[in-house]
This record gives structure tokens, sequence and C-alpha cells, in this order.
């Protein structure tokens, strides 16, 4: 990271005030400010002086261990497995099966680490500050810095926060604000409202810098999603936020959803039960367009919304994606499985057959309704390239393309786009929980057609 | 032939209507692109020609494009990342379908973790990768530093720039520990012996973790759908756990696993997002941008030339198609599809 000269960033804070200092200066410094460390060499030296650590001498241990125990296990469990089923019963048959079944558990409780590493590691980024954050040895519980400052004669320390630290007559003196006086609040700056975290005014103090203390602590204070959250404001001036995308994306995704499932109920509905001409040739035209990826359709489409006079439009977000030939296909797979005989006994009671796709197909077909709408709802939820040309004003961007904007804008503030990320991925790790079953019946019954 | 009852012109109405709301957005938005971008392919479309001026250039963009150093470069990065992430990813789901298909406790939250990262979206796990990998505090170095210095007792830690990385893999970790130099070579051969980026490579190792459960979950409900009484047939006949894969699970498991094999050699042949967000730029050299990303580069960004863009689309269908149809021609027959 590039980082400025303190003086000059401590001059441009003298000039303008703490209160209009944006945060990533101040970080910036406070990170400065922090305490030295010893250059590598030395770390080095005596390292070596000193002998392996306990740290390395377990891990060498436990890994000389690991190996002996899996090359062996690795030569029974390939004896179990070429061994004819009738001689397992054997003490070494027995053994490599037990064997067999650690070995699967514990395949499976590595793989889960490794699948899981990452998410905790985003949560838990998404707590800490952007020192810590930025650390090269990895804090693997949600800390922060916290700078504690103890008033002369005062005997209780209290937590501040350190806008800047300049050298005055030989003495660092730190700029502080309490942290209880530093709050989101919606300011207006250039003639436009945005949120940005500021201190109330009359609260900073001008102290020494060696009365402050700076400590890591656990932390679960939720700053960054504030910070994440309201960030987009700041790079285009206060006219959206993530609220802005959250609409759009929900709004978006859910019209979609549900005209796609209405016009594909009806067009599946004609293949599976109606009989018209050029049925089959329509059908396998259909199935044909299946095999087209969507990058051809990307420039033409883009041209065709432009005449329709639709581009940056929630029009433009929503239409193209009210029919899906793959969720046709799905209901009408499972249409063909409705017996014949319910038309019947419904014609003879004097249903017609829109009433009998809505009062008994529809209803007999809730798991394939629930299933395509998980899968159109993620597809439209999740698509990054078709907003990113079909968009380009602030307030119709959707999450993706915010979330994309800020990877761009935050670059290396890893502790903010953890933050961003953590929202963004939540209302659809909610969904799923819920409807986990569909999720994975569906997909199951895709792969199994 | 069955004989054909005549369909009423009251009974094709009806069917028309319901089909009508699917098929105009279909006609509008599937069918006729297919059309407008094939022949705007062989236009000159940019943002100053709109598409009323096109001029016809013939294989004009075609040809522009296959001879362009970009194209090219994307080409065989979009060719690499389908040869390295496509048969690892498949692997390694069906060993863990595999293993999630004996009796083993906590089955299903086994399944709900392995399965996580295919429904969060591609555009947080690249963010969260992009931590990971990232060269300074990434957890990706991290490791390394725990390998070479606490395990391996060296005096200074294996540090690699992962994303920022363009020299291959295999020139990294065979070749240059070798001694070897890779120098140019007829025929690009040179970059097979290299192989792919390691920031590619990077991109790869994420793409392969997210799609593992999603793989993992179809092979799962093809491996319960086998008899398990072929099973038992085959121990009572002395068969062992080899044989028995080879004879039952493997062949039973075939159409499951070319299905497999297309979809993912098609969704890996149009992969955008990770490359996109991971290295928006390209990756070193360009050494991670895939075919899709260069077509929106071109089409969607600085000139706007769109019917190359349309060119390129149509060169990435012709070639998903042509490998469909090849695995259908080599391994199509051999699938069995069971009772």
């Amino acid at each position: 990271m590039e980082t400025l000269p303190i003086e000059v960033i401590e001059t441009a804070a003298e000039a303008a005030g703490p209160a209009t200092l944006p945060i990533e200066v101040i970080e910036t410094v406070a990170e400065a400010a922090g305490p030295a460390t010893l250059p590598i060499e030395i770390i080095e030296t005596v390292a070596e002086a000193a002998g392996p650590t306990t740290f390395q001498l377990v891990l060498r241990i436990l890994v000389a261990l690991f190996l002996v125990v899996h090359v062996t296990g690795l030569g029974f469990l390939l004896i179990h497995a070429l061994s004819p089923q009738g001689e397992r019963r054997t003490r070494l048959g027995l053994i490599s099966r037990r064997l067999g079944r650690f070995f699967i558990y514990e395949c499976l409780v590595f793989g889960s680490i490794v699948m899981t590493v990452p998410f905790y590691w985003m949560v838990v980024t998404a707590f800490k500050d952007a020192e810590t954050a930025s650390s090269a040895d990895p804090v693997w519980t949600p800390q922060r810095m916290e700078a504690r400052f103890t008033p002369p004669g005062g005997v209780d320390s209290i937590p501040v926060h350190i806008l800047g630290i300049r050298n005055v007559g030989g003495v660092d003196m730190a700029t502080i604000v309490p942290l209880e006086n530093f709050h989101f609040r919606r300011i207006t700056e250039g003639g436009v409202q945005i949120t940005r975290r500021v201190p109330d005014p009359d609260t900073t103090m001008r102290v020494p810098a060696q009365d402050i203390e700076r400590n890591p602590v656990i932390s679960l204070a939720v700053d960054n999603f504030f910070s994440a959250w309201f960030r987009p404001e700041e790079s285009s001036r206060g006219e959206v936020n993530f609220l802005t995308y959250f609409f759009v994306s929900t709004l978006t995704s859910i019209l979609a959803t549900t005209g796609t499932l209405i016009t594909s109920a009806f067009a599946a509905f004609a293949f599976a039960r109606l009989r018209f001409w050029g049925k089959n040739l329509f059908f396998y035209v259909i199935l044909a367009t299946m095999m087209v990826p969507g990058q051809v359709l990307l420039i033409p489409n883009f041209l065709i919304l432009s005449k329709l006079g639709m581009l940056d439009t929630y029009g433009a977000l929503i239409v193209p994606w009210l029919a899906s030939v793959f969720t046709i296909f799905l209901m009408r797979q499972f249409f063909m499985t409705i017996p014949e005989d319910l038309w019947d006994a419904a014609r003879i009671d004097g249903a017609s057959r829109f009433r009998y796709l809505w009062q008994v197909v529809v209803p007999l077909s809730r798991p394939v309704f629930i299933t395509a709408g998980i899968f159109d709802f993620l597809n439209n939820w999740n698509s990054l390239l078709w907003p990113l040309i079909v968009t380009s004003s602030p307030n119709k961007r959707t999450l993706m393309v915010g979330l994309q904007n800020l990877n761009d804008d935050a670059g290396a503030e890893f502790h903010i786009l953890m933050a961003a990320s953590c929202f963004a991925i939540l209302p659809i790790v909610v969904l799923f929980f819920f409807l986990q079953r569909f999720f994975i019946e569906g997909i199951a019954r895709t792969g199994l057609k | 032939m069955q004989f054909k009852e005549k369909i009423s012109l009251r009974e094709n109405m009806e069917a028309w209507a319901y089909l009508a709301p699917a098929a105009i957005i279909l006609l509008i938005f599937w069918f006729l692109p297919v059309v407008v971008s094939f022949a705007m392919s062989f236009g000159n479309i940019t943002a100053l020609k709109p598409f009323e001026d096109m001029e016809f250039v013939g294989f004009g963009q075609y040809v522009t494009a296959l001879s362009d150093r970009t194209f090219q470069k994307t080409l065989w990065n979009t060719v690499n990342y389908v040869l390295y992430s496509v048969p690892p990813t498949l692997v390694i789901a069906l060993c863990i379908a595999m293993l999630l298909n004996t009796k083993i406790r906590a089955r299903g939250s086994f399944r709900t973790i392995f399965f996580l990262p295919y429904i969060t979206t591609w555009v947080a796990i690249a963010i969260v990768f992009r931590y990971l990998f990232h060269r300074e505090f990434g957890l990706g170095n991290w490791l390394l530093e725990i390998i070479s210095v606490d395990l391996l007792g060296l005096s200074s830690a294996w540090r690699l720039e992962w994303l920022q990385e363009p020299r291959g893999i295999w020139e990294m970790m065979l070749w240059g520990p070798l001694g070897l130099k890779i120098g140019d070579m007829p025929f690009g051969v040179d970059n097979i012996i290299r192989g792919p980026s390691l920031a590619l490579g990077s991109i790869v190792v994420t793409s392969v973790w997210r799609d593992v459960g999603y793989f993992m979950v179809i092979f799962l409900a093809g491996l319960q759908n086998i008899d398990k009484s072929l099973y038992e047939a085959a121990s009572i006949d002395g068969a062992n756990g080899l044989e028995q894969f080879k004879a039952i699970t493997f062949p039973l498991l075939s159409p499951v696993s070319f299905f497999l094999l297309i979809i993912s050699m098609i969704g890996a042949f149009k992969v955008f997002v990770p490359q996109f967000m991971m290295t928006p730029t390209g990756g070193p050299d360009n050494t991670t941008m895939p075919l899709v990303m260069f077509l929106y580069q071109e089409g969607f960004t600085g000139e706007w030339k769109l019917s190359f863009a349309a060119a390129v689309a149509y060169i990435l269908t012709i070639i998903i198609l042509l490998l469909t149809l090849a695995q259908n021609r080599l391994f199509g027959r051999k699938v069995e599809y069971g009772q």
C-alpha cells in the first residue's frame, strides 16, 4: 500500500481540521504510528541461535506421525480393497476395515475444513480493523487495535480514536477523540448528503502520544459493515449505497423469477398436454437454443434493448429473463408424469383446461416450481455480465455490480470488502438453509435426467 | 407410425395462447439475437457505426479475430482453464461422493458443507480468494511460510506472487528447480510445457473449490441410484472393491459422468466472473483473461467493436458445439444407460 509521508498528512490534517479527514488517511496514520517492528534479519538470527521453537517441534512431530500412520494405513487399505469379500473376516481384514472408516472420516473432515476456512476467514476479517486485516501473520479471531488513553490524574482509561500524530517541539502529540463520540452521521458535503464516520465537534483532544496505549482486543464491532454499506455514497457523491443495490437486485430477481414461472408453466403445459401444429419442431428449436452460449445473445440483445429504448432501465434487467428454456423443459418433464386420468376426471366435473392447470397441475407440481424458482432466482441474483452491460446509472446497479465496483474501489481494504461480501451472500445462505432439500434434490434431478 | 387425429383450429389456438407469453420473449431475446448476431459478425458495427449503416465485410472480423495476438492468448487461457479445472473438479467430486456414499454419520452435514460454496455467489467468492491469494497478507503465503520455515527448517520463507505471477506452473515447479530454461519453440509448444501461469492456476484452484460440491451432489445421486443388490451379488461371487468399482460403479455411473463432463466443459469455456473479479486487467501479461472477458473488453468498452465481439462469440459457439459433438462421438456410444 502506498502511504504518504506522515508530515504531509499531518499538515493536511492541521489545515483541514480533524473532522473532515477521510477515514483512510486517519487509518494510515494510525498504522504508521503503530509499534515499530524489529527488522527481519534480527528475528531470523535469534531464531537460528535458539534452535527450533516448541511450535516448530510439535508441528514437525505431528507431520511425521501423520506420514507414518498414513503410509502404513494406505497399505492396509489397499489390501482391504483387493481382498475378496469372503476373506475380510480375518484379523487383517478387520483392522483394515476400521482403518478405512477412520480414513473416510478424516478425509471428509479435512475437506470440510478446506471448504469452511475461506468462509470463516471472510466473517472474521469483516470484524477486524485495517491494521489487523493486513497483518502478515494471520489473526484467527476478530481482533482490532484499540487505543486507550488515561487522562492525567484519572484512574480509568477510555477507548479513543487517533485522528493524527504530530511532532511538536520534540514531543509526539496525538489528536484523539473518545470512541463514544465517533459516530456514523449523515453529513452534507459539497451539497450532497452522505454518510460518514465523524467525531462530535469539540470533543477532540490533543495529548502526548506516549500516554496512549495500543493493544489488540477481541471486538465484534460492526463498523466495517457500516463503512462498506455506505462506501458507494462517497465514491459516487451521495447518490446510492448498498440499500439501493439490494433493492434493485431483489426487485428484478423476484419479478423475473415470478414471470418466468408463470410463462413457463403455460408453455410447459402446452408441450406436455396439448396438441398443436408444429409442436415437435418448436420443441426441438427450443432445446437447440439451450446449446447456444449466452454470450452470443449478449451483443444483439444489447442492440435490441437500445432499439426498444430499454437500456439502463429496470426493464432491461427483467424483461429478457421472463422466459427460460430450461425451466420450460424442467416443468414439461414433471407435467408429463401427472396421470392423464386426472384431466378426464376434471373434465367430467366441468373444469376448463385453464382451471385444470391452476387447480390440479400447479399444486401437484409444487416441488418443481420451488426448484425452478430457486434456479431462476439465483441466476438473476448472481448475474454480473448482463447488468454490467445493460445498465450504467448508479441507481440501477445490482448487488453484484455494486460489489464489483467496491472491489475496484476498495482495492486492498479487505476488511471492508469482506464485510460487503458477508452481507451480499447472507440472503442466499439463509434461503439455502430454509430450502436446502429443494436445492439438492433439484440439482440431483437435473443431473439424472 | 401412429395414426394422427386431426387437430382442430380451436385446439391449436388454445395451445398457442398458452405458448404465446414465453414464445414472444424467447423469440425476441433468444431466437432473433442468434440470427442478428450471425449477421452482425459479418459486418463492421462499432459505437460510431450503428446497425443501420452496417457494411458487409465477409469473414473479415473472423480473420481479424483469429490472427489477433490477444485473441489467441485468451483462447489459449480459456483452453488451459478448461483443461486444468474440469478433470480435477470431476475426480475430486467423485471421490467425495463415494466417501459420502458409505455408511457414515452426519452425511447430511458433510453434504451441506461441501455444497455451500456453490450457492454463494461467484463475485463474493472471488473477492475472498483475492484476499487469500494476496502476496502480502494472504493465507496462501502464510501456509507456504509454515511449510518452508517451520516444517522444513529453511532460513527464508517461500513466497509467491500468486495472482501477479505470469510464469507457468510447470516452469516454476519442475523446469525451474531442474535448471532447465524454456526458450521459444515452434507452434507454441513452449506454452504447453510451461503450463498455465500461476495466476490462472490460483483461479483454477478457486473454481475447483467452488464447483466440487455441485458435481458431488449429482454424483452422489447417481451412486445412490445404483441397485445395492448388484454389489451383494458381486461380493458373493468374490469380487473385491476395485473389481466392483470397475464392473459396477464405473459403468453405471457413466451416463452421469458423461453429462457432467459436457456441462462442466461448456461452463468452463464460458467462464468470466472469477477472472474479471480476481484479475480485472486480465492478469500478468494477460495470462488469465478468458475469451468472454476479451469479448466484453472489445465489445463493450473502448471502441465498442460490436461486430468483432459477435465474431468472437460465434467462434466460441463453434468451439463449444464441436467439442460437444466430438465428445458424443468419442464417448457417447460407450456410455451405458443401464436397465
